[in-house]
């Protein structure tokens, strides 16, 4: 059986810690590698934003969360055999939340609650990219840029882990939760913006599919004990030590290398390893959190960010065809994922708020794209044709549901980290097509608002291939007005 | 014709007006509003204002300033239009109505400039022909002609001269690169003791014989450079092809580089792969279509030049313009293509092209299948030279650590010694395109048998100086073979179906599949119905005499449970699953005369239950005699066991005293037994050469990507990768500390090394050090390592201390 590890001090005194205290002095900035990209020199310059936020944690509905089922209530009629689509913009009634005035839909009661404490933007756009394909529009929304590119792109908590580093040296900046990356479909696709792209792997992610195994990504190798671990690491820097010649050795690389084995070991051995893992909350806060695999994610990623993480990002995990990529059953479907997000979530926002941590850290739900009951996009087709294409009857419940992908009119809520509280940007219209019909948000401007929060400038810039690669497409993204001043 | 520049005196003007002074009115206004963005390395919108004639050259848009005529010169609109989109400067103070009359006054009088006179030095253009340096002269006594471009190098900058590495250093350095395998403990002791004065190039000359190492190894570096894998993005719809086979085969084969370019800039079936590209889903963007992506990979890879900015507007960077990225891509387009920039059409159709027409251009007019022809004779033409520049960069990079171009696809940036490339790739074509020749000449050069330079964190921030090589990380697929040979963890099979021999006139005809000679045997004890015992060991011998020195020779062998096999008293291979036969090359084992050959077979289970070895081989003489043995009645058996030198001379210290006549052998049983078919039949197959010769151990680069291998940097290769991160990042030390994989080869290795016989704890750390790190541990490390594993040698201590050597930066890196 394990025995736990020393929580605190973290490092057992090592023969060689002459050596690693001169090798961590030289680390402080030294998370720069070589061959990493530099900041552009016009960058160095520019005056960045005062930030308003240290954390995010980037609430992901992977397959895209239908608008009007969610965040943006539209006119509602319940299911009945022969239902035209005509006269069905949402399969849930709107209900009251804590602001007055702003209704969301049946389903999601507790988060109702906390919607005083964000900011709702109900006029997020994304561009019809071709047959409207969630992995590209995914790869778009967690890196700004459309795919493909001609060099690696990094997800947008690669370029916090890079810009900002991390809050706390031993957490690791960029941690992803609830997706996995293998064994599901288009699991290549989602490898290509789950990464730190040109940045490097030092700016992450740290993946973590499954929350319950957090604490064993963090553990000592199953089978070995914590005085095997902590011995097996005494016995490496003894031998580092004892290398001849050590002056010969001893150069960046080797340095840069034992650097990394290092900060490895204090996190495996640090108090904040404890923060992986979920258990050690109360019976009652487990039960409150664990809705399933997502709900169980927010109560990890709430742990992580009370421990320093820079970034998170929770998932309710992108499956082709399952969860919110609702083809069939739509209705059925996000009445189970209302039911996996709702307390979570809500109760993630309290947490924050009780533990004072949610005025500096930024909450975003978001999803690729929205839905329609209508029509599916196809090549070619932009969201205003998707008005026109009538589909029909309902013949059975399986009909009822928002089926087709739509581009034109996205929810994406925002709580703490600077943002206002109980307010509402933009809007989309109450008849199809259901667009942004008043301030609509860009990819672009969506991440340039991101990144004021966390107090990057959407111009910065890193010199990649001798060009410059922007923060956001061509440094162009606005910040939307959503900031408490 | 009046000259535009001024040769020292005034030159009045047909207006009348005061002639405007440019280096002390104009030069003045450019620099204050223009130049930050249109001069240099910068050409915002293609326009460079440099130098007179890059200015009178214009944009992406067309000419700017037309000497004499002020109506025809948009630089007059731009800089008083109110238009966002037009105005210049775009953002920042207008210019002052004086500094707009002078300008226009200036324009007005032929826009005059000083003879040489440019804003920022002009960009840096590298020769394109090949040249012939002259080599400085020997110093030190090193003629070799790398040394004599470094030395010469070395004593202009009065810098020292790196000293020459150890023995065990470069044996390591130099198997890692050529095979990116580590030398074995014995290939190491074997290295140490050669006394002769040129083992060194011997070394180097066996390393690049070993065709099937260097092909797999090599496999890693190509597949990078052609974006070629064996799963992803991609391949599952029909979007992208593989050229794997096509690749191995001209690794395996060392087919010239100029002849393995042209098939892929002009493709076959076999090798369009790389051309063909991805062909994303979705709509993407004008600068990713196939036709860009071929313009982009073949100009990165070939050429070192950076196509990816040209494809959507004229480069800000370098010379590159938007019609260079569509001219390459039009000539391997099958319809007319149109110039699209930053996604909009110009309406302006594309040209066929490539941008050296300096050495001759594609014909426009002819046929696709011609123009891709046309354009694979010039980029291998013999006065290309920025072609075997490019390649001897990389070469030189993977070898040396750092590229004379550097970074490796930056071919357009200045080397820090033309003539140490131009040295690299005379040798290349010299060699008529022979890329392990050129391997050779560097590995044969006292400048790759220096030792590493020791780095500093700041080592390039003024320029790079050589100090000798530098230090590579060692790749994913380097790491993961070398921990499957320590541990004896090496997979049984690739997942790919590449042929891992070369190519036989044998091989080349229809296998034909010979019933199996081999009968299954167990010791003659079993005669009288005894069942062998669970874990039952028995030896087998029988002797093979051959009247003629061995053409070839391949066996197959298998043991329920498992086996060693020995020839001639080295240990050939083993096995442990009787389902899952092994073929041994045996062409080298096997010698005219007398062979000895032992199987020590060993029963596995709970209780007692059936066993039996099977062993055949088959030698073709030279002359043309055709041998086979296999086992059968004839065979021996004993109880003994031999050493590990597969002899029965009896071990140690009681030696003289043992007679090997102690050793008692008897004649064998047959076994009979139906479950063993299917085993039979895969060995009858495997002696035809069925399937490829399986015997031949998994290399990483050979699997599909997994997580360690990604967790230890090998990339996801949708995009070209030319260089891949040489440090190890923190995720990654996570990764190697606690992940499964990494720890269940390692326990795994334990298990199999504990079983080994080992005199002392001491003793399998020197083992280990000499396997891991080619060399010996000092005494401080030996004490260190003896004391992980433990006085009673345990598989945990085992496991530990393969654990710390693998961690070691000396066992990461390449020194």
């Amino acid at each position: 059986m394990n025995s736990p590890l020393p929580l605190d001090p973290a490092l057992p005194e090592p023969l060689a810690r002459r050596e690693f205290l001169r090798m961590l002095a030289a680390a402080g900035a030294a998370t720069l590698s070589m061959s990493a990209p530099r900041l552009l020199a016009e960058s160095e310059k520019l005056v960045q934003p005062a930030a308003t936020a240290d954390s995010v944690i980037l609430i992901w509905l992977a397959g895209g969360m239908a608008a009007p089922e969610t965040f943006d209530p539209k006119r509602y009629a319940p299911y009945e055999k022969g239902l035209s689509y005509d006269r069905v913009l949402s399969t849930f009634p709107a209900i009251p939340t804590s602001v007055d005035g702003v209704r969301i839909c049946e389903g999601l009661e507790n988060i109702a609650q906390v919607m005083d404490r964000g900011t709702l933007i109900r006029s997020a756009v994304q561009p019809d990219l071709g047959t409207i394909l969630h992995s590209r529009h995914q790869f778009h929304w967690h890196t700004g840029y459309v795919p493909p590119q001609t060099v690696a792109c990094p997800h947008i908590g690669a370029w916090m882990a890079r810009v900002l580093g991390p809050r706390n040296p031993v957490m690791p900046a960029f941690i992803n939760i609830g997706q996995r990356l293998e064994g599901v479909g288009e699991s290549e696709e989602l490898k290509a913006f789950t990464t730190a792209g040109f940045f490097g792997g030092e700016y992450g992610p740290m993946n973590l599919p499954f929350p319950e195994e957090a604490a064993a990504a963090v553990r000592p190798p199953k089978g070995m004990d914590a005085g095997r671990f902590v011995s097996r690491d005494r016995e490496f820097r003894r031998l580092v030590d004892a290398t001849p010649s050590r002056d010969l050795l001893s150069d960046h690389q080797h340095e840069s290398m034992l650097r990394s084995m290092d900060k490895a070991y204090r996190l495996l051995s640090a108090k904040e390893r404890a923060a992986f893992d979920i258990t050690l909350e109360t019976p009652e806060v487990q039960k409150d959190y664990d809705t399933g695999r997502f709900g169980r994610g927010c109560l990890l990623a709430r742990r992580l960010v009370e421990n320093g993480a820079r970034f998170v990002e929770v998932t309710t995990e992108y499956v082709p065809f399952f969860q919110w990529d609702t083809h069939g059953k739509g209705h059925e479907t996000v009445a189970k994922m209302h039911a996996e997000i709702d307390r979570p979530i809500a109760r993630l926002i309290r947490d924050l708020e009780q533990r004072g941590l949610l005025d500096r850290t930024l909450v975003i739900i978001a999803s690729e794209f929205s839905r329609d009951a209508m029509i599916e996009g196809r090549p070619g087709s932009k969201a205003k044709d998707q008005a026109f294409n009538k589909s029909g009857i309902m013949t059975s419940p399986d009909h009822y549901g928002l089926h087709r992908h739509f581009t034109g009119g996205t929810s994406v809520v925002m709580f703490g980290g600077g943002v206002k509280k109980g307010h509402v940007y933009g809007a989309t219209a109450d008849e199809r097509p259901l667009v942004a019909i008043k301030d609509p948000v860009s990819i672009s401007d969506m991440h340039a608002t991101i990144f004021r929060a966390m107090g990057i400038s959407p111009k910065t810039a890193f010199d990649i291939e001798g060009r410059p690669f922007y923060a956001t497409v061509d440094g162009k993204g606005v910040p939307i007005p959503i900031f408490r001043s | 014709m009046r000259s535009p520049f001024l040769a020292g005196l005034l030159l009045t003007t047909s207006l009348g007006a005061a002639p405007v002074d440019f280096a002390h009115e104009v030069v003045p206004i450019l620099r204050k509003h223009c130049v930050e963005c249109h001069a240099g390395d910068k050409k915002k919108g293609g326009l460079s204002m440099n130098t007179r004639a890059s200015l009178l050259e214009g944009g992406e848009n067309g000419a700017v300033v037309t000497a004499g005529q002020t109506q025809k010169s948009k630089l007059l609109e731009a800089i008083v239009s109110a238009d966002p989109d037009v105005r210049m400067p775009p953002k920042g103070d207008r210019l002052s109505s004086a500094e707009v009359a002078t300008l226009r006054a200036w324009v007005e009088q032929g826009a005059v400039w000083t003879e040489g006179f440019a804003f920022k030095q002009p960009a840096y253009e590298p020769p394109l022909r090949p040249r012939q340096p002259v080599l400085p002269e020997v110093r030190n006594g090193r003629p070799h002609p790398i040394d004599r471009v470094l030395d010469g190098w070395l004593a202009d900058k009065g810098a020292p001269t790196p000293p020459v590495a150890d023995d065990a250093t470069f044996l390591r350095r130099v198997t890692l690169d050529f095979v990116g395998l580590l030398p074995s403990a014995e290939e190491a002791r074997a290295f140490a003791a050669d006394r002769r004065p040129d083992k060194r190039a011997l070394l180097v000359r066996s390393l690049l014989a070993r065709n099937v190492d260097y092909a797999d190894h090599w496999m890693a570096f190509w597949n990078d450079l052609l974006r070629n894998d064996y799963a992803g993005t991609g391949y599952i719809d029909g979007g992208r092809k593989q050229i794997t086979s096509w690749l191995y085969v001209s690794l395996l084969a060392n087919k010239p580089y100029d002849v393995f370019a042209r098939e892929l800039i002009a493709p076959s079936a076999d090798s369009e792969g790389f051309a063909k590209g991805i062909i994303w889903r979705g709509a993407v963007s004008a600068a990713q279509v196939p036709e860009l992506q071929y313009s982009q990979s073949v100009s990165q890879t070939f050429l070192g030049i950076n196509m990816k900015c040209a494809s959507c507007h004229d480069s800000f960077v370098d010379r590159w313009k938007l019609r260079d990225a569509y001219g390459l891509a039009a000539i391997y387009s099958d319809h007319p293509m149109e110039l699209v920039r930053c996604d909009i059409p110009t309406g302006k159709p594309a040209a066929a092209a490539w941008p050296f027409p300096e050495l001759g251009q594609v014909d426009a007019t002819k046929p696709r299948e011609e123009r891709l022809a046309q354009l694979a004779a010039l980029i291998t033409h013999p006065e290309n030279g920025r072609f075997p520049r490019t390649i001897v960069n990389r070469l030189w990079h993977r070898l040396m650590g750092r590229g004379v171009v550097h970074p490796v696809d930056a071919m357009q940036t200045q080397p820090w010694n033309q003539d140490l490339l131009d040295v690299l790739a005379n040798r290349l074509v010299e060699s008529k395109y022979d890329l392990k020749a050129v391997l050779e000449f560097i590995a044969t050069s006292q400048a790759y048998q220096s030792r590493a330079e020791i780095l500093s964190r700041d080592a390039d921030d003024k320029g790079y100086v050589y100090r000798g090589p530098r230090a590579k990380r060692l790749t994913a697929e380097q790491f993961v073979d070398a921990v499957w040979r320590l541990t004896g963890t090496t997979p049984a099979k690739i997942e790919l179906k590449v042929p891992r021999a070369a190519p036989t006139a044998a091989s080349a005809k229809k296998p034909v599949v010979e019933p199996l000679l081999a009968a299954p045997i167990w010791s003659g004890d079993i005669a009288g119905g005894r069942l062998p015992a669970a874990g039952e060991t028995r030896s087998f011998r029988r002797q093979l005499v051959l009247d003629a020195d061995v053409e070839s020779a391949a066996c197959v062998v298998t043991c329920d449970n498992g086996f060693e096999l020995y020839v001639n008293g080295k240990k050939i291979g083993e096995g442990d699953n009787w389902a899952d036969p092994k073929s041994f090359d045996l062409t080298a084992s096997l010698l005219m005369g007398a062979n000895q050959i032992v199987i020590v077979g060993h029963n596995g289970g709970q209780k007692p239950n059936v066993a039996a070895a099977w062993f055949q081989v088959n030698v073709e003489l030279k002359g043309g005699v055709r041998v086979r043995m296999a086992t059968d009645a004839s065979w021996e058996w004993t109880t003994s066991l031999p050493n590990a030198r597969g002899t029965f001379a009896a071990a140690g210290k009681a030696k003289a005293a043992t007679k090997t006549a102690e050793i008692v052998w008897q004649p064998v049983s047959l076994v009979k037994g139906e479950a063993w078919r299917k085993a039979e039949s895969r060995m009858a197959e495997m002696l035809a050469g069925v399937g490829g010769t399986s015997s031949l151990p998994a290399r990483a680069s050979l699997m599909k990507s997994d997580l360690l291998q990604r967790a230890l940097g090998r990339p996801n290769r949708e995009q070209i990768v030319s260089m891949r991160p040489n440090e190890l990042s923190t995720l990654e030390a996570i990764d190697l500390s606690n992940g499964q994989a990494l720890t269940n080869l390692l326990s795994a290795g334990a298990a199999k090394l504990k079983k080994r016989t080992w005199t002392s704890p001491e003793e399998l750390a020197r083992w280990l050090y000499l396997s891991a790190l080619s060399r010996e541990p000092a005494p401080a490390e030996l004490k260190v390592a003896a004391g992980i594993v433990g006085a009673e040698i345990s598989e945990q201590g085992v496991a530990d201390l393969l654990w710390v050597v693998c961690m070691l930066p000396e066992f990461q890196t390449i020194r």
